[in-house]
């Protein structure tokens, strides 16, 4: 296959059509920072703190690296002044909506972004969309950016607690910010977003131990692909580490007359 | 309306075009019906004209005409038609084929009309046009509004009842489309468009033809799309084609697509233009039953489909990648676009977008020639461009020029100046995300080019004249706040950056400025245009940066001296009435709405500052100067 010679912050490298610059620079142990990135999902660039200089013979552009598909040979540097001193505003602005992230506050210190230059808009959130992209992808269908301009934010359909929460707990370990909040309590699991519920979905109770575990996911599609019959006996409503016990107890009862 | 029914009926009729030449037959029989020297009063009925009862006037002259005795004299037919671009002298009558120009007719003087000028060749002198040196103007191509323009885009305009197929194919129309498909391989059309090097007219000015090559040499399922999402403030060129001329479109599109390779041809048109998507609506399926769209084209074997899809009312979706997410049915949010959308656009797929008047363009490229369209216009911006003309100017309304014209040329000699003797302080062009051009830059001629190098933008041809009394720092305040609102959120320099840039200037024009104000809104202003997402992004900081840079003291006034010399800031300035200039005249009292202006006749008057609500009726309507702005 074809490779692409890539000058980046004066290193020669090789590309592969179509690679992005971010996974080139990655590959190639060069940082730039990301808020809104994740491998796992498409690049949406809506934080532009991935911005670099690209050059091509005489023109210069600046592109995202996260989702700028290299295609020809061309240079790039992914940490000049003009660069630096945009990804300082974008994180002087963001620092106005939560001022409390370590992460924001640990790429402040790193651009020497004036932490206090914007009024506070008391937000917990950098809009960075991941938790609605991942909800989709996962299919939860709950999670979504309504809203245009400045009013944009994470939300339900409609405002209302979602009824298609799959309890799965990605937008968690997703946000870049730690807003979102996932607590079980009484045997379920609630989630919340702006300290509003956002979803509440029902855990299962074992029937071993009697704890609470996951959630309840409705298996009827799953289940309707086998023959009758065909099903092992089920550990569906054993938690993880009943059924390792359970399993345990089954083979030490096979060898041995213990049980 | 009564007529645009009976056009919609004696349509069912018109025959089925199975040839090029079966068309050129058709339109030869049409000659006795639609001929210049037919007797014809014009009515225009476009969406300017119609809240002045247009229709009414129309309905009436129909009417009037059926009812009076002509013995035995050719009773000359009503046309409505669409805009013909005299917006502010609507509504608008022409008598073909004398080109009798009459303005702002009223439902009351028809009669009128009838009796003195079309039986008895009179010419009503209160209906003429008048300049403002009180000349008055016959016909319509005597007027310097119409006079010193090159209508080619707008040609059928004004003449043609939208309405009616029959009425656009006398004039010529899908003409193009016969030559495209009967004597031209998609190859020479789209060399046709590149040696025309026309450039898209919906703003970012992109070759036409590079983009149709490039769409031409993908893979797959192609698209054509047709951004009629005009949303711009004071623009209403694409709304006129619509509403005046759909067959010239949808023959552009077709054209297109015959050089694309597509049979599947949309067009986004915004909500709030009813009348647009009603012509539009009627075009499709005239052309259709007429077989001049949809399969086999004029027997030609070649298919396309044409269909409407209405946007909401989100300023973003005029953005290419906003308008196709939405026309999928999703919200419209830009995409980042550095996989071009013809190559990956509408449901992931090839798709060629273009302006209205982009393609309005494209059948006179393809009759006479890409060198012919070459010799209009300047040597890297060809051909003509249509502007709306608004804001403080005498001749509002709708002005085709070719490119190079100089703005002085556009603003002055047909767009009459600005009225009430005031001084001419800039000129707005692009639309909001556009630049704002000072006087010392009107001579400049008007191309993609040289509106780039004074800062501001072709956009798709909104033009904005303001006078004196226009207040630069509260025209960059209003058009940020626009985009603030219709940004679509995603990224953070539009999202964050805009409204700060807002607050900036809001806190400038309440009177509480800091020194390194303008200095911070060049800083955000210039990473917004860097580090954004989509051209509504990269464009959202021009009205600021424009105006810094060609009125910076204007902004100093406000910051340093607390000033608003344009008297618009409120709590920047106050009224004084001038006791030399002032002759006692009473308008400034009697319009005052708190009185606080006292006096006696023919002796200065007085105007108390503490009960003044700085409404500003007294300094509008003062014919003498002598209220002044401290």
């Amino acid at each position: 296959m074809k490779t692409l010679k890539i000058k980046i912050d004066g290193k020669e490298v090789t590309a592969k059509p179509d690679q992005t610059i971010l996974e080139l620079a990655t590959e190639n142990g060069i940082y730039i920072p990301t808020l809104c990135h994740s491998p796992a999902l498409e690049p949406a660039a809506m934080c532009r703190l991935c911005m670099v200089e690209l050059y091509e013979g005489r023109r210069k552009k600046f592109v995202t690296a996260c989702n700028f598909p290299l295609r020809r040979d061309v240079e790039i540097k992914t940490d000049t002044p003009d660069i630096r001193q945009g990804r300082k505003l974008i994180i002087e602005l963001l620092m106005a909506r939560c001022a409390d992230s370590p992460l924001l506050q640990g790429l402040a210190k790193e651009y020497g972004a004036n932490v206090q230059r914007f009024s506070d808009l008391k937000d917990d959130c950098v809009m960075c969309g991941l938790c609605a992209r991942v909800c989709e992808k996962v299919g939860g269908k709950t999670l979504t950016l309504s809203g245009r301009g400045v009013e944009i934010h994470v939300n339900t359909a409609f405002s209302e607690a979602s009824e298609f929460c799959i309890g799965c707990g990605s937008c968690v370990q997703i946000c870049p910010v730690n807003s979102i909040v996932m607590e079980d309590v009484a045997g379920e699991r609630i989630l919340k977003i702006h300290g509003r519920e956002a979803a509440r979905v029902k855990l299962v109770h074992c029937e071993m131990c009697n704890k609470h575990f996951g959630p309840v996911i409705d298996l009827t599609k799953v289940m309707s692909k086998f023959d009758k019959g065909a099903i092992p006996p089920s550990n569906a409503n054993i938690c993880p580490d009943c059924a390792r016990i359970k399993l345990a107890k089954r083979i030490a009862g096979r060898y041995y007359d213990t049980i | 309306m009564q007529q645009l029914k009976q056009a919609a009926e004696s349509n069912v009729n018109t025959p089925r075009i199975t040839s090029p030449k079966a068309l050129e037959d058709y339109r030869a029989s049409l000659a006795s019906k639609y001929g210049h020297d037919v007797p014809t009063v014009i009515i225009c009925c476009g969406t300017g004209c119609r809240p002045s009862n247009a229709v009414e006037v129309a309905e009436l002259l129909e009417k009037g005409l059926a009812e009076a005795d002509f013995q035995g004299k050719i009773v000359p037919h009503v046309k409505a038609t669409g805009c013909h671009g005299f917006c502010s002298r609507g509504p608008i009558v022409e008598l073909e084929p004398q080109g009798i120009f009459y303005q702002k007719v009223k439902p009351k003087d028809v009669p009128e009309i009838i009796e003195k000028t079309i039986k008895g060749g009179e010419l009503i002198k209160h209906l003429q046009y008048k300049d403002a040196s009180k000349k008055v103007f016959t016909h319509t191509n005597e007027i310097p509004f119409y006079a010193k323009q090159s209508r080619l885009v707008l040609k059928n305009i004004g003449k043609i009842n939208p309405f009616d197929i029959d009425d656009a194919i006398a004039t010529g129309t899908y003409g193009a489309l016969a030559k495209a498909l009967s004597s031209m391989t998609p190859g020479q059309i789209i060399e046709e468009v590149k040696t025309s090097f026309i450039k898209g007219r919906g703003g970012a000015g992109f070759p036409t033809g590079i983009k149709w090559e490039s769409c031409a040499s993908q893979i797959g399922n192609r698209y054509i799309i047709c951004n009629a999402d005009e949303g711009d403030p004071g623009a209403f060129m694409d709304r006129s084609l619509l509403e005046g001329d759909p067959h010239r479109i949808l023959e552009g599109m077709a054209i297109a697509a015959k050089a694309i390779g597509s049979n599947r041809g949309y067009i986004y048109v915004r909500l709030e233009y009813p009348l647009a998507i009603q012509t539009l609506t009627q075009a499709i399926q005239q052309a259709e039953a007429m077989g001049l769209l949809g399969d086999n084209i004029m027997g030609t074997g070649f298919n396309f489909k044409v269909s409407l899809s209405m946007g909401a009312g989100a300023f973003v979706c005029g953005e290419s990648s906003a308008l196709m997410s939405s026309l999928e049915g999703k919200v419209g949010r830009p995409r980042p676009k550095y996989i071009r959308s013809v190559e990956k656009g509408f449901r992931d797929s090839p798709s060629n977008l273009n302006n209205v008047e982009t393609y309005a363009n494209i059948p006179d490229i393809i009759l006479k020639g890409g060198e012919w369209y070459k010799s209009i216009g300047t040597k890297e911006s060809t051909g003509t461009k249509v502007f709306s003309l608004t804001g403080n100017v005498h001749n509002i309304g709708l002005v085709e020029v070719p490119m190079g014209v100089p703005l002085r040329e556009i603003i002055f000699d047909i767009g009459g100046g600005v009225p009430k003797k005031r001084a001419f302080k800039a000129v707005q062009t692009g639309g909001p995300s556009g630049g704002c051009i000072p006087a010392q830059h009107l001579d400049i001629p008007v191309s993609f080019e040289s509106l780039d190098q004074v800062g501001s933008i072709m956009g798709s041809g909104g033009m904005i004249v303001m006078d004196e009394n226009i207040c630069m720092v509260e025209v960059a305040r209003y058009f940020t706040h626009f985009l603030v609102e219709e940004s679509c959120g995603q990224c953070t320099p539009c999202r964050e950056g805009l409204i700060r840039m807002e607050e900036i200037l809001e806190r400038i024009t309440h009177g509480e400025g800091r020194e390194e104000d303008p200095d911070t809104l060049e800083e955000i202003g210039k990473f917004v245009t860097n580090f954004s997402l989509c051209g509504l992004g990269t464009s959202a900081a021009n009205p600021v940066l424009s105006t810094i840079r060609h009125f910076r003291e204007e902004y100093e006034t406000h910051i340093r001296h607390k000033k608003c010399p344009a008297g618009v800031c409120k709590p920047l300035y106050s009224l004084k009435i001038d006791e030399e200039k002032c002759v006692g005249c009473g308008i400034c009292k009697k319009r005052c709405p708190v009185n606080a202006i006292t006096g006696d006749k023919k002796k200065p008057h007085v105007l108390e500052i503490e009960k003044c609500i700085k409404c500003m009726e007294c300094h509008k309507n003062c014919d003498f100067a002598a209220v002044i702005v401290l």
